[in-house]
């Protein structure tokens, strides 16, 4: 929102134009738009030139042949409709050009986003995010829709009427031309006083936005603390300092933009009336030339108000335009193929490091192997660094010291796809997308009918599923909202073990659910034991109890590491977990009581 | 149409404005018809060649003082009617917000955030619209519609004007059926927009399962399925508007030339001359604005009707806690509660129990037990967050609903749960409760909980913006900021409400030593997850499921082997595990 208020001084020529260029795209669909357009405008700017012989070569006179007449009509009508079907075509190739211009900017920055490295989402709110991706690419969609196809049109019927203009009577003509810089003058000085005006009222009007979602928000603490008086002062004030700078604009536009080129208009037209009345002293004047001059007078101000009062949209696209650039430009995540694949399984971390802001380390010298199809555990309390620990592994940030090994690879030379195909996991909140129970599994993944059902039967989800209506085409709500949590940790987890992983992660994914749902989960993993590389974080020991081996990290550094039974024989950090854990399930019995 | 009849208070007041601005527009419209009339005049002396100097001087003079009075004119009704419309949004404004102070909690967490900010802004702005444009359309639409067709019936031709106006109740209708698609289109391409918002908004946040299923070129589909959905809404609007100029064209086309055809006859025919049938063709031009206007009226209002409606039961919502008290006074800080049972309006189960406690003044009050026992609901019936009947709550000795309101909240400070820090420097968030604090006063506070080293770490100390468009507070640091904002208050109650659950320990005891010092004589209440933060209280009770399961002091209580000493013993296991033991 803020970002929206900053005052836009110039317009940088550059951003606009790699925003038009956007348009070159489409050579089939401008071209025919500059015929339409020009067919467009010749029917507007001929109307009056028939009226004008009409009036002159037949009703001066008083004669009335109906042939020629009748073509005359003929040709009036013909050229009107042309003229109308014209234009309505051409505004339609302007709205096709605009509409595939922003598909194209929105593709692009949506596929930029979904490609920056993780990193890039730590300090950036999702809302400015989605804010670039929706409202800015809306924002070029009004320099398309609005400001180009104005200015084209406009332009082009202001040189058709001047050519006009100029075939009935050049002297005159060139006078009527005055009024272009006239015009064009008044409109330059508004547009530059109106400008700081607009900006003034815009960010106005966003900082009465934020105090009034604010008040809201925090309305329960200003009544405690008895300031809604004063809290409704400043509000006032603000409300107060919105209303004047609406009323500034209004003064402006009721001075300049909308009456004075009218102004210029009347005063044009008194001026073809001297010039004509004074002519007609001396030589016969046509009286249809007038009426030609009189109708084009009435139609060359209004297209120049309507461009300045887009001038501001102009300046929002390009601003809009440049901030959406930015994010197209910045580099993306590294995604490159190379032929390493995953075979097995094993995983080594080498003296592993990480930071996110290079200044407190999060994990340091992390060393441990994971050999093909064992059962690893990763304990330990809140900002133990556990969850990093799979990030990394994951890719999804790269540690700065030590390295990570797949099969003995490096992670870094692993071919992307099939990293991620090969390393599944089982996140703490999972992510259910609007679609039906199979789409959630497949994930668009082209996985065959049995083994979909094999892995729902695996996460003991199967005779759930065929107790919905539709099975598996039953067509789940917005995150999930017909299903448990439990349920949906279970489709995360069948979604995961569809695509039979190498390695598979579990990230916290006992963490929120009942003592069933671990069950399940807990003998999912016995069945997938010795074929699959499993590494899990836990916070409830209960689900790791079983594990090859359990790693317990305490602020990122490994304290200790051994099985379940060998850990508890130590009086040591591990112990104390799974007594704490033992106690709070004793408190939570109590509470009962 | 019956929004005008609604909005009658705010004509009324404002009347002198309207009219004026309204007998101005009629002045502009009469003065800009009888343009047309002169230049007809100029052509027929022209053509008769009656035409002299000082004639042709004298209709250009009345042209030219026309162009200028109605370009003043233009100005001050613009004006005048924008003045009252945008007058009306902001009078409204003000009283929303002000009714909104008025409400209790209970009201805004019926209400969405952001469906209160719709009525206070884009509701308006379509009430708004009413007051402004819908006058103009309305009014200045009838004017001109009626004046042309005067002019061109009285002062030119019957005939003519029949025959020429064939087309126009065409466009009229077609405008109402157009301008009614458009209303619809835009409302769709709105939905369709939020829908995008939507996928992107879960697509953002769903970021990191994207990657670990390497489901981008997936999500890039779905999205731009999404986008050309909303691309398509958007389309469709595109296309209706450009349904008006065509429209126009065809109609005005097709007028002017049954209007020259039929004026070609009449000249003929001497009913008529040439000079007329120019101003007749120019007057044609004046009534696509009427036919416009009709179409756009029924819009405006409709619009505005059904936001006028949501906006006047904002303001006719009545706060559910009523400020009947009398007593602007409380004469100790003793506080007594004599609760039977409470349940919720709309809850079946009793959230609090037979509740029975007596603090005395400077007493602290320790209130524990595990999420969900009724912990807050209690201390919410004490600050009349809602009426809870079959509750009788003291302070001092009179009943909580006899004091005004405001005596209430001046006696009780109170530390919520989530800090909320208002966009403001981090001086003016302590002071806010107390605004004239000086800087001294306020360092002082500050000090007592703990927070003043950190604040001058900041890049402007005292004076660094906080909230959204300032630097980020760690929860800690918000909390200890919330407390020193109670503490300026100095208020004989202190609600600290699970106030220090993200500070550390050491730091909690300190700030709960500095509280046993100034709070002399004043009555604390301390409600908290971590019990160290109760050890000192005086009396401590322990709620489970609305009801009190133990109470004494905490030595009494460890020595009940109860729910109490069980949890000490558990936060010190988890204390130790926390700190790698």
């Amino acid at each position: 929102m803020n970002q929206d208020d900053d005052i836009v001084k110039s317009i940088k020529l550059s951003s606009l134009w790699r925003l038009l260029r956007y348009a070159l795209a489409y050579p089939r669909l401008l071209k025919e738009a500059a015929v339409l357009l020009l067919l467009a405008t010749l029917g507007q700017v001929l109307g009056p030139v028939l009226v004008k012989i009409f009036i002159d070569d037949y009703i001066t006179p008083g004669e009335y042949p109906i042939r020629e007449l009748a073509t005359l009509a003929f040709a009036y009508a013909v050229f009107y409709g042309l003229s109308a079907w014209a234009g309505y075509q051409n505004a339609m190739r302007f709205n096709e050009v605009a509409f595939s211009v922003v598909r194209t900017v929105r593709a692009q920055v949506f596929a930029a986003v979904m490609r920056k490295p993780l990193s890039y989402f730590d300090h950036r709110p999702t809302g400015s995010l989605v804010s670039r991706i929706t409202n800015d690419t809306e924002a070029i969609k009004e320099l398309f829709v609005q400001v180009m196809s104005t200015f084209v049109q406009n332009v082009t019927l202001i040189i058709a009427i001047f050519i006009a203009m100029a075939w009935l009577d050049l002297r005159l003509m060139l006078v009527c031309s005055i009024i272009l810089p006239v015009v064009v003058t008044v409109m330059f000085f508004y547009q530059r006083m109106s400008s700081p005006r607009y900006h003034k009222a815009r960010s106005v009007l966003s900082r009465i936005n934020a105090i009034l979602s604010e008040s809201i928000q925090g309305m329960r603490i200003i009544q405690v603390l008895n300031q809604q008086k004063r809290f409704a002062g400043q509000f006032r004030g603000v409300s107060q300092e919105l209303f004047n700078a609406r009323m500034s604009n209004l003064r402006l536009d009721a001075l300049m933009l909308r009456p004075l080129p009218d102004l210029l208009r009347t005063l044009m037209l008194a001026a073809v009336l001297l010039y004509f009345g004074t002519q007609s002293f001396t030589t016969v004047v046509e009286v249809g030339v007038i009426y030609a001059f009189v109708n084009y007078l009435s139609r060359i101000t209004q297209p120049v108000v309507e461009m300045t009062q887009r001038l501001s949209l102009l300046q929002q696209a390009v601003v809009a335009g440049e901030r959406v650039f930015g994010i197209i430009d910045e580099p993306g995540e590294t995604q490159f193929a190379t032929d390493q694949r995953i075979t097995r399984g094993a995983v080594r971390f080498e003296q592993v490091g990480f930071s996110y802001d290079g200044e407190h380390p999060v994990l340091e010298d992390i060393d441990f192997s994971v050999a093909p199809g064992q059962f690893y555990a990763i304990v330990g309390h809140t900002g133990s660094g556990k969850s990093t620990l799979m990030s990394l592994l994951l890719r999804f940030y790269d540690p700065q010291q030590g390295r990570i090994l797949l099969d003995d690879m490096p992670l870094a030379d692993i071919d992307q796809r099939d990293l991620r195909a090969q390393v599944g996991v089982v996140l703490q909140d999972p992510f259910i997308t609007v679609g039906t129970v199979r789409e959630n599994i497949t994930l668009g993944l082209d996985i065959s009918e049995e083994r979909i059902i094999e892995a729902a039967r695996k996460a003991q989800l199967h005779d759930f599923v065929m107790s919905l209506p539709d099975g598996y085409d039953t067509k789940l709500g917005e995150r999930g909202g017909n299903l448990s949590t439990g349920q949906r940790q279970l489709l995360s987890l069948a979604r995961t073990l569809a695509r039979e992983p190498r390695i598979l992660i579990l990230d916290e994914a006992t963490a929120n659910i009942d003592s069933h749902t671990e069950a399940v989960i807990q003998q999912a993993l016995a069945l997938l034991r010795g074929n699959t590389t499993i590494l899990a974080i836990a916070h409830r020991l209960s689900t790791i109890t079983s594990a090859d081996s359990i790693i317990v990290l305490h602020q990122g550094h490994i304290m200790q590491q051994g099985s379940h039974q060998e850990l508890l024989r130590i009086d040591g950090l591990y112990r104390h977990m799974y007594e704490l854990q033992r106690q709070r399930a004793l408190v939570e019995d109590a509470e009962i009581l | 149409m019956g929004l005008f009849f609604k909005l009658g208070w705010y004509f009324k007041a404002q009347w002198r404005r309207y009219a004026a601005a309204i007998l101005m527009f009629i002045g502009v419209d009469v003065l800009e018809m009888s343009i047309p009339w002169i230049t007809g005049r100029v052509i027929d002396h022209v053509l008769d060649q009656t035409l002299t100097q000082a004639l042709l001087l004298r209709y250009v003079g009345i042209v030219v003082t026309i162009a200028l009075a109605v370009y003043v004119m233009r100005f001050f009704w613009r004006v005048f009617l924008f003045y009252s419309s945008f007058n009306l949004a902001e009078t409204m404004r003000q009283r929303i917000f002000a009714h909104m102070t008025l409400m209790a909690p209970q009201f805004f967490q019926q209400h969405r955030t952001g469906d209160l900010m719709a009525r206070a802004t884009n509701d308006i702005s379509a009430v708004e619209m009413t007051a402004g444009e819908g006058v103009l359309s309305g009014i200045d639409g009838l004017v001109t519609g009626v004046l042309v067709i005067a002019i061109m019936t009285v002062l030119i031709s019957w005939e003519l004007t029949l025959i020429a106006l064939l087309p126009f109740p065409f466009m009229a209708w077609y405008f109402v059926v157009l301008g009614d698609r458009l209303h619809k289109g835009f409302r769709d391409a709105q939905e369709r927009f939020s829908d995008l918002n939507d996928r992107v908004q879960e697509s953002v946040s769903g970021i990191r399962m994207i990657r670990a299923f390497g489901r981008e070129a997936r999500e890039d589909e779905e999205f731009l399925r999404i986008a050309d959905r909303a691309a398509e809404a958007n389309i469709r609007v595109a296309a209706t508007d450009s349904l008006y100029d065509p429209a126009i064209f065809i109609t005005v086309g097709s007028s002017f030339m049954l209007c020259v055809g039929m004026g070609a006859w009449l000249v003929e025919q001497d009913r008529l001359t040439l000079g007329q049938l120019t101003s007749f063709t120019m007057y044609l031009g004046f009534l696509i604005w009427p036919m416009f206007a009709y179409g756009w009226l029924l819009n405006i209002v409709e619009r505005g009707s059904a936001a006028y409606k949501r906006i006047e039961q904002l303001l006719q919502a009545e706060s559910p806690v009523a400020d009947t008290g009398a007593i602007t006074q409380i004469d100790s800080a003793d506080i007594s509660f004599e609760i039977e049972s409470f349940t919720h309006h709309d809850g079946h189960k009793p959230v609090l129990k037979n509740i029975f406690v007596q603090v005395r003044g400077g007493e602290t009050l320790g209130i524990v037990g595990p999420t969900g026992a009724g912990k807050t609901t209690l201390i919410n019936v004490l600050q009349r967050y809602f009426d809870a009947p079959h509750c009788t709550v003291k302070i001092g000795g009179t009943q909580i609903q006899q004091l005004s309101l405001q005596a209430l909240r001046s006696a009780v400070a109170l530390v919520p749960q989530d800090p909320f820090l208002f966009t403001a420097t981090i001086a003016e968030n302590i002071a806010l409760g107390k605004p004239d604090a000086t800087r001294e006063q306020i360092r002082a506070v500050a000090q007592l909980a703990s927070i003043d080293k950190d604040i001058l770490r900041f890049p402007a100390g005292y004076d660094t913006l906080v909230g959204e468009r300032g630097i980020t507070l760690s929860g800690g640091q918000k909390q200890r900021i919330a407390i020193a904002r109670a503490l300026l208050l100095d208020a004989p109650i202190l609600i600290l409400d699970d106030a220090l659950s993200a500070v550390d320990v050491g730091t909690e005891r300190s700030i709960l030593a500095h509280l046993r010092e100034v709070r002399v004589d004043r009555t604390t209440l301390v409600l908290c997850h971590r019990l160290s933060a109760v050890e000192y209280a005086q009396q401590i009770i322990v709620l489970n499921h609305g009801e009190i399961a133990e109470r004494g002091t905490h030595r009494e209580l460890m020595t009940r082997k109860g729910w109490y000493a069980q949890m000490i013993d558990y936060q010190k296991l988890e204390q130790a595990v926390e700190s790698g033991r």
